[in-house]
């Protein structure tokens, strides 16, 4: 670059002597002694010519000489950046700050504010976003030889960040839930309806859950859930709770996808339970989807409507057979459903299958308020009958508050409802051994609402009801209509841990077979997430 | 009346057809500052919509399924990067469906590409509270760095609109300027307190700090995000009496009591600022925010 610029101006001054020499060199004979004066003009031109080049050639020496400066403090700044930064630790966030070379302002009243400055921007201005380089990642090349920012830097060999972010290629995450738990009730695994609620008296490690997700390539986002869970008698079970791929480029606002997943029935019936605002599942999901709710393999397509509100329209179809399609294709305990000998129905048709519908809405109904309400429906065959079908109803509405001035969050209110409506044909099972064909109209609901009042910390309580048609025939403690009352109090040290102290009062009405009972129980749940921490849907 | 409902969804429909075959750009920015650049460059070629609210805090906003139809419609988006709003975005992109704001795409702007963050940890720990892997992503409020967003937003806007690229140019040169003619008031007013000692809540400020030659390294929080305790505010205050430090610096949607109590107990004065024009009264656009930073910290400085 300035090697074309001296080499200028050595011509330059070459010719210059050259030139110089010759016009004051002395007359050297009778030849030289007539020169006219044109001829001396045109010697003054060519010299003033020559002149007038070297001084563009020292002028662009010097802008050079000022700009590799300018370039050189511009590196010894971000190398006094990156030193700062090493020597201050995460702990001391503001020592860098302080460690930073000269600060930019000016030290006298008369100077200029200083308007650019080439320690805080990577790149040249006049360059486009696209051609960039990595955020905070020096473009020099003395950076990379001396010092290249210690974090900042993508290292094809280093191992795969877990922090999240733009470098990554895979988020990882492990939740750790644990609680304590005390009943009335000796049995704890007859009074909890959900499968990672307590089960027993004592300590319970009931989600113990591995989270991976991360984009698979330009058309594919790819997500795993996968649970560990320890039984009551502390033998470590594994359950795929999700593992799918989804559509991202898909044309008219559709989404696919494909893959173990949770069904979208409902709200609650959707999320890990270590999203859930309570210590267990509601009585209805428990009792009408089944204690893992309604989850299974299969395919799901959503459509985001083009209304000006958000209004999405989905259809999942899941294979819906065994304990995670509880209400379908279900075999039961030892082969035994609702008192009935299933058939182990193989999946002979598309009318075997179990279809999820659903439309969810949301509006805004202020700056700080929103509204979303759903409804959504489950059909397909049960294991009771060699024609029995199941069909459920639900309906769901979540409202949030949240402060415009809020700090992590807080403070808000979440009221969330859900209700749901089944209608399941118990056939007389295999060989018609059952006395009789029931159909059982089965409803339920629960109420929540969640406060969060001071950061940290928030106060819930849930009402529960669960109404499970009474039968003469059918003998099963599954079957029987009760409610709950549950209160609780949280507290989130950080985002990443949290302490849950919750009370449950259930009351088991009388029936046919079983006599009215209560029962109350304490639950003292702590969790730890480790790991990028997924963002968290409305 | 049978035909009604049809009928309604018909023109519904047709409605927003409508109103996606508009002619002016639409630009989601996520944060208000964000905001406030795309109006200052796209002037009446864009319809500019800011997903979080400029007083609350822009680590935890809810992803609220509006913003997915908001960013489903959008022809540019402007985010923080650095991880900055890691907590909601990343779900409203995977419902977006909107091939024009892919990473990569002229569409998406990621404003701290190319900006050399400050106070990169060199051990990311969570130990440490809610550290910023990447670096401190509160860099907009350096009016430098903000010249070189703003150039970056200028891009976007004439790549996805050329018809009205020398307008988003000419728009972009003349903010430049007002930042460069503007730097030398800033500068002046903050002149005289070189190298003095502030307060701040949160470490949002390194950046203020670094353009004006201020020293903000003592924080209410004893790790970032996490609550003040009573001992560390003892620290605190024993620390700013030693310094003699007079300011405490509070942003919209911090716990203003507990500045209040330190300031009871140090004599400090606490300067109400934010980040995002908007928050405070009469900063609509990031001229008139930073000018009001300026402003109440040098008042707040040159009290003592």
């Amino acid at each position: 670059m300035n090697t074309s610029v001296l080499f200028q101006t050595i011509l330059g001054l070459a010719l210059l002597s050259v030139g110089a020499a010759s016009a004051q060199a002395p007359p050297a004979g009778p030849s030289s002694a007539p020169a006219t004066a044109a001829q001396q003009t045109g010697d003054l031109q060519s010299l003033k010519a020559q002149m007038l080049q070297m001084q563009t050639g020292l002028r662009a020496l010097q802008a050079e000489h000022r700009r590799e400066v300018a370039d050189l403090k511009a590196q010894v700044q971000n190398l006094h950046r990156t030193i700062a930064n090493l020597r201050g630790t995460a702990a001391t966030p503001g020592a860098s700050a302080a460690g930073c070379a000269e600060p930019a302002p000016a030290t006298s009243s008369d100077a200029p504010f200083p308007t650019g400055d080439a320690s805080v921007v990577a790149a040249p201005a006049a360059r486009g976003p696209q051609a960039a380089a990595p955020a905070a990642f020096p473009t020099t090349d003395a950076s990379v030889t001396s010092a290249p920012p210690a974090a900042a830097a993508p290292r094809l060999t280093g191992p795969i960040t877990i922090a999240g972010g733009a470098r990554s290629v895979l988020n990882i995450s492990f939740d750790g839930q644990f609680s304590a738990a005390t009943s009335s009730q000796k049995n704890l695994d007859a009074l909890e309806v959900g499968d990672h609620d307590p089960q027993q008296r004592g300590f319970n490690a009931r989600n113990l859950e591995l989270a991976l997700d991360g984009a698979v390539d330009p058309y594919f986002e790819g997500f795993a859930n996968v649970v560990f869970k320890l039984d009551n008698d502390n033998e470590t079970s594994v359950e795929v709770e999700e593992a799918f791929m989804q559509t991202t480029t898909l044309p008219w606002n559709l989404q696919a996808k494909g893959g173990q997943f949770f069904a979208p029935l409902g709200r609650v019936n959707q999320q890990h339970p270590h999203a859930w605002d309570f210590v267990d599942a509601p009585l209805v999901s428990g009792r009408l989807l089944g204690p893992d709710g309604l989850r299974g393999t299969g395919a799901q397509v959503a459509w985001l409507t083009p209304l000006p509100w958000y209004s999405q329209l989905s259809l999942a179809v899941q294979n819906g057979n065994g304990g995670t399609g509880y209400s379908f294709r279900n075999g039961g305990d030892d082969g035994i459903f609702y008192g009935r000998t299933t058939f182990d129905r193989r999946l002979g048709g598309v009318e075997d299958l179990v279809f999820v519908p659903r439309l969810e809405n949301s509006v805004d109904l202020s700056p700080t308020q929103t509204l979303l309400v759903g409804a959504s429906g489950a059909f397909g065959p049960n294991d009771t009958g060699t024609d029995a079908r199941t069909e459920i109803y639900g309906v769901d509405v979540f409202y949030k508050w949240k402060s415009a001035h809020s700090e992590g969050g807080w403070p808000f209110v979440k009221w969330q409802s859900e209700a749901l409506m089944r209608r399941f044909e118990a056939g007389r099972g295999v060989a018609d051994a059952f006395p009789v064909g029931e159909t059982f109209d089965d409803w339920g609901a629960y109420s929540q609402i969640v406060w969060g009042f001071r950061k940290g910390w928030t106060g819930a309580l849930r009402t529960d009801f669960l109404h499970m048609e009474e039968s003469a025939v059918t003998d099963d403690p599954q079957r029987q209509s009760r409610w709950r009352l549950s209160p609780n109090v949280t507290w989130f040290p950080t985002e990443f841990s949290k302490f849950r102290l919750q009370y449950n009062h259930d009351f088991l009405e009388a029936n046919h077979f079983l006599g009215s009972d209560d029962a109350d129980s304490l639950f003292l749940q702590f969790e730890f997430s480790l790991g990028a921490h997924a963002a968290h849907k409305f | 009346m049978k035909h009604t409902a049809p009928l309604l969804l018909t023109s519904a429909l047709l409605l927003t057809l409508g109103s996606t075959a508009h002619a002016k750009l639409q630009v989601v920015a996520t944060l208000a500052d964000f905001g406030a650049l795309a109006t200052q460059i796209g002037g009446d070629h864009v319809d500019v919509t800011v997903l979080a609210k400029p007083t609350e805090d822009e680590h935890f906003v809810d992803a609220r399924p509006s913003f997915v139809v908001k960013l489903r419609n959008a022809d540019v988006l402007i985010e923080g990067g650095a991880e900055l709003e890691l907590g909601w975005l990343p779900p409203l992109l995977q419902n977006a469906r909107n091939e024009k704001i892919e990473i990569g795409a002229p569409g998406r702007v990621v404003a701290s590409q190319g900006i050399i963050l400050m106070n990169v940890p060199v051990g990311a720990t969570r130990a440490a509270g809610d550290v910023h892997a990447l670096g401190n992503p509160h860099y907009m409020i350096d009016p430098i760095i903000a010249k070189t967003v703003a150039q970056r937003i200028a891009q976007s806007f004439a790549a996805c609109d050329g018809a009205n690229a020398a307008i988003y140019d000419t728009n972009y040169a003349g903010f430049a300027g007002t930042i460069d003619t503007k730097l030398q008031e800033w500068g002046k007013a903050m002149l005289p307190f070189k190298g003095a000692s502030v307060v701040a809540y949160h470490d949002s400020w390194p950046y203020l700090a670094h353009r004006f030659g201020v020293t903000i390294d003592t924080f209410l929080e004893p790790k970032p995000g996490i609550p003040p305790s009573p001992s560390h505010l003892a620290e605190v205050i024993e620390k700013m009496n030693a310094r003699k430090i007079k300011a405490i610096i509070v942003e919209p949607f911090q716990n203003r009591k507990i500045a209040e109590k330190v300031a009871a107990s140090t004599g400090a004065r606490i300067v109400d600022a934010a980040q995002y024009p908007g928050a405070l009264p009469n900063t609509e656009t990031y001229v008139a925010l930073i000018d009001a930073l300026v402003s109440r910290l040098a008042a707040a400085l040159g009290e003592q």
